[in-house]
């Protein structure tokens, strides 16, 4: 598993770009992207008199933020131990900030740590015309993309089937929805070609503006995108000019040494914007999660942060800072090392006990990351009302495929299994259930036909 | 109250997440269901085991490895259940809302992000939009890319005057537009206590006169209160609430632990009718997921710990604290600045509202002359619905500035004017 690692940090020199079209020298333009809602949204007058700050005498006098009083704050000291029973302790200071108002876009110190990372990891060719913030988890950072991005009568590319919580997202927004088939590595580009062509020819007032997708294990399918894919799907988004929203909460829990390059890695031309979690790796709770891009497009996220939470959880950043700076980049290492592992057992489990179960019953993709199994039921057309009607009964529950598709009212013979919080035991007896409930519920509909 | 009057179409859309729901059935399942439905990370793996907080006044907060999983891992989009139930038995006790039954609560990343979601909830662009002239920025941020269609309700050194109130909603009959949906004023914003900026408060009987007329709009009140513990004076002499006096099931309420435990944690809480509670639930859902877990348990140990009484204590220790500070600024601003500005004493929060009659607009003169005075405030310009008009007003803070700056602020303050 360190190998991987090394991998991943030795991935930076690497630049096959095979279909995609040189730099651009010149910034893209990006008003063209941004909704009218968002177009709309200004910097407060606080900040910009913040501004003044810059450069004041020490002499000057400072009657203008409404920052609480901090002695008024009630919490002195904090330490945390952490696995192996290492103690931090909050320095005064780290802790002040920690319970204080701060700047939107994330705690300075941990901004700065996090961008020598991804410069690190993915040495964007942009890097200098790219910026990072901090995100209230890295799902709040997508929402406020979409929200920045889409005008209603545009039109947004999802893979079919996608993750359901963006599906939901998109529920609300109702933009409209260019769905695209995916293959055992996501997103098929010939079928994103001619959906494309489809909305362009359409006569919409709408332009396609973005394309999200999940290239590393794949929430629900599991599946992890070769990087000549990758390439090809850039090359289309230069096409048809749009934004790539790379959702990778999941790159860390990769369990073989065929480490891909990331959207990031790759964006010539300053499209990508990049989200990242700390959820699978140091804490889902903590809700901190960080965004990578162009200026323009972090803008408009930021301004509806400010507007919204005012700033991410200062607490949340300053442990995770404080942590990071702990372990350095080999504990750093040593700790993905130590998850992969884990999930790596967890999965191997998993796929003994679907083949001890599940052969000839359902199929599946053994997948080389993440947490999740999508699973096809080989005799059934849906799976949708034996998992919410009779699974509970069968002492087995996962979600029906259904969910994750973006017509939910298409009958789907699929079905997404967790495998991060059950125990190689649960698993088993899991699956037996599950094939109790699959054979019962083929008898009941072969007792209707 | 039909509730859907009141919704965006986008708000309208919003659906649960299935994943959600299907977590809940965790909650009435056998001990033998092996449940693979959620796609919760494994909390072992979290690098955080333990952890303890020192308080000032030397006690400590112990959060035990099984406590340190509750701060680390995803929760319910509501809220941490201790904590919830701690703030509804809170509100409850503190405002009794006459129609509690049917009302909600849900922990948010702090009370503006409720704010946030409730405005989104309800505000398409253009529309109407009644609230407290001058108002809070923040308020204004939040509705500026929707280009409403204000209705600033101006105010004395009591508040919002509900003459003036009547007077901007005059255009149309009552009857005529209680169920209608478009092109008719439905959101009121009002900050009751210590308002940001003019740090006055509303007394009982205008906040009754305002409900009333809400009531007879047929509007929504968002009641956004982050200073009700840091009003001066004794705390059973605190106006009530406008949940207090909410027989039609109206209002939202916004409250905040910002000014008196912490503003990094990211903690503030909404109550309100459960159909929109819902709406700000389901969108929570969908973006942030929930209040950060660690924030939400460390201010939940410490009502434990505190228990009421220790928790109005401190709350009163905090009001103590801004009182000094507000008498220190008011010496200061007499010393310096008594021929040159007016003011009303404010009566709680942490906000002095000069008024300069002598200059037609402070905009300019402190965002182009302050510095070399070494003093900045805000002008008024920037609490203002119409932003174009001039103001003669402007806001300084007095929460953490030292009584000697005060005097300092006040002289070079003085210096600028004139």
């Amino acid at each position: 598993m360190l190998i991987a690692c090394i991998v991943i940090f030795k991935y930076m020199n690497s630049k096959t770009l095979l279909c995609i079209k040189g730099a651009n020298i010149g910034m893209m333009d990006y008003s063209k992207f941004i909704s009218k809602l968002s177009s709309r949204r200004k910097p407060s007058c606080i900040s910009e008199l913040r501004r003044a700050l810059d450069n004041c005498s020490p002499s000057l006098v400072w009657l203008a933020s409404g920052m609480p009083n901090p002695e008024k704050f009630p919490f002195r000291e904090m330490t945390v131990t952490l696995e192996g029973g290492k103690k931090l302790t909050l320095s005064k200071e780290t802790l002040s900030a920690g319970l204080q108002y701060g700047p939107s876009h994330g705690y300075l110190p941990f901004r700065n740590q996090l961008k020598r990372m991804v410069e690190q990891w993915h040495a964007p060719p942009r890097w200098a015309e790219s910026d990072l913030i901090v995100t209230v988890g890295n799902q709040d950072g997508i929402s406020k993309a979409l929200d920045m991005l889409l005008d209603p009568e545009d039109f947004i590319v999802v893979p079919d089937p996608c993750y359901s919580d963006f599906l939901c997202m998109l529920s609300s927004l109702a933009p409209q929805i260019v769905a695209v088939s995916v293959d055992d590595q996501g997103m098929r580009p010939d079928i994103l070609q001619s959906a494309l062509e489809k909305a362009i020819s359409s006569g919409s007032t709408g332009i396609p503006k973005a394309l999200y997708l999940v290239p590393n294990s794949c929430n629900p399918t599991g599946t992890n995108m070769g990087e000549e894919r990758r390439q090809e799907i850039y090359a289309i988004a230069q096409q048809y000019d749009l934004i790539i929203l790379e959702d990778d909460p999941y790159c860390f829990l990769q369990f073989n040494d065929k480490y891909l390059p990331s959207f990031l890695s790759m964006d010539v031309d300053g499209r990508v914007l990049r989200f990242d979690s700390f959820s699978k790796v140091v804490s889902s709770g903590l809700r901190i999660g960080f965004v990578t891009g162009p200026p323009p497009l972090l803008q408009g996220i930021t301004l509806h942060m400010q507007a919204s939470c005012i700033c991410p959880p200062m607490l949340s950043q300053v442990l995770i800072h404080e942590l990071l700076t702990s372990w350095g980049d080999e504990g750093f290492k040593k700790h993905i090392s130590d998850i992969c592992q884990f999930y790596k057992e967890q999965r191997d489990a998993m796929i003994q006990a679907l083949k001890t179960h599940l052969t000839g019953i359902c199929e599946w993709i053994v997948p080389e990351g993440g947490i999740f199994v999508w699973l096809k039921v080989l005799h059934l057309s849906d799976t949708s009302a034996m998992l919410l009607e009779r699974g509970a009964k069968g002492d087995i529950v996962l979600v029906p495929g259904r969910e994750f598709m973006v017509d939910s009212t298409k009958p789907s013979p699929y079905m997404r299994a967790a495998y991060s919080c059950v125990t190689p035991e649960e698993m088993m007896k899991g699956m037996e259930n599950l094939a109790k409930l699959i054979q019962k519920e083929i008898e009941l509909q072969s007792t209707h036909t | 109250m039909k509730y859907s009057r009141f919704l965006t179409q986008v708000s309208r859309n919003r659906q649960p997440s299935l994943i959600r729901e299907m977590t809940n059935l965790l909650a009435q399942a056998s001990p033998e269901l092996v449940f693979m439905a959620g796609g919760l990370p494994n909390a072992q793996m979290f690098p955080f085991q333990a952890g303890s907080i020192t308080l000032k006044d030397g006690r400590a907060l112990t959060i035990h490895p099984k406590l340190m999983m509750d701060c680390l891992q995803y929760g319910p989009t509501p809220g941490y259940p201790p904590l919830v139930k701690q703030l509804k038995d809170l509100t409850q006790q503190l405002h009794s809302p006459p129609r509690w039954a049917e009302m909600d609560l849900i922990v948010t990343a702090g009370s503006q992000d409720g704010l946030c979601k409730a405005l989104e909830m309800m505000i398409s662009p253009g529309d109407y939009v009644v609230t407290q002239e001058p108002c809070y920025t923040g308020t204004l941020s939040i509705l500026k890319p929707y280009k409403p269609r204000y209705l600033p309700i101006s105010g004395d050194q009591n508040g919002m005057c509900p003459e003036a109130l009547k007077a901007a909603l005059s255009k149309w009959k009552p009857e005529e537009v209680q169920d209608t949906e478009k092109d008719v004023p439905k959101v009121l914003y009002v900050n009751p206590n210590a308002c940001n900026p003019t740090g006055v408060s509303l007394p009982e009987d205008r906040r009754q006169e305002i409900y009333k007329i809400a009531s007879e709009y047929n509007l929504i009140i968002l009641e956004d209160d982050p200073y009700y513990f840091v009003q001066f004076g004794d705390r059973k002499d605190f106006p009530p609430s406008f949940l207090s006096m909410d027989v039609d099931c109206r209002v939202i309420r916004f409250d905040s632990f910002s000014k008196i435990l912490s503003s990094g944690l990211r903690i503030g809480y909404v109550t309100g009718p459960k159909p929109l509670v819902e709406r700000i639930v389901l969108h929570a859902q969908v973006s942030l997921l929930h209040a950060p877990a660690m924030s939400q348990v460390l201010v939940s140990e410490l009502l434990k710990l505190w228990g009421d009484e220790g928790f109005f204590k401190h709350t009163d220790a905090v009001q103590a604290f801004y009182l000094d500070q507000r008498n220190a600024m008011l010496e200061a601003a007499e010393k310096h600045l008594s021929d040159l500005c007016e003011w009303a004493v404010p009566t709680g929060g942490m906000f002095l509202w000069l008024k300069v009659p002598k200059i037609h607009d402070t905009w300019d003169m402190i965002l182009e002359r302050a510095l070399t005075k070494n003093v900045i405030l805000v002008p008024g310009k920037a609490f203002m619905c119409d932003s174009s008009k001039p103001c003669q007003y402007m806001r300084a803070a007095f929460s953490i500035v030292s009584p000697e700056n005060m005097d300092k602020g006040c002289k070079n303050l003085a210096e600028l004017i004139s």
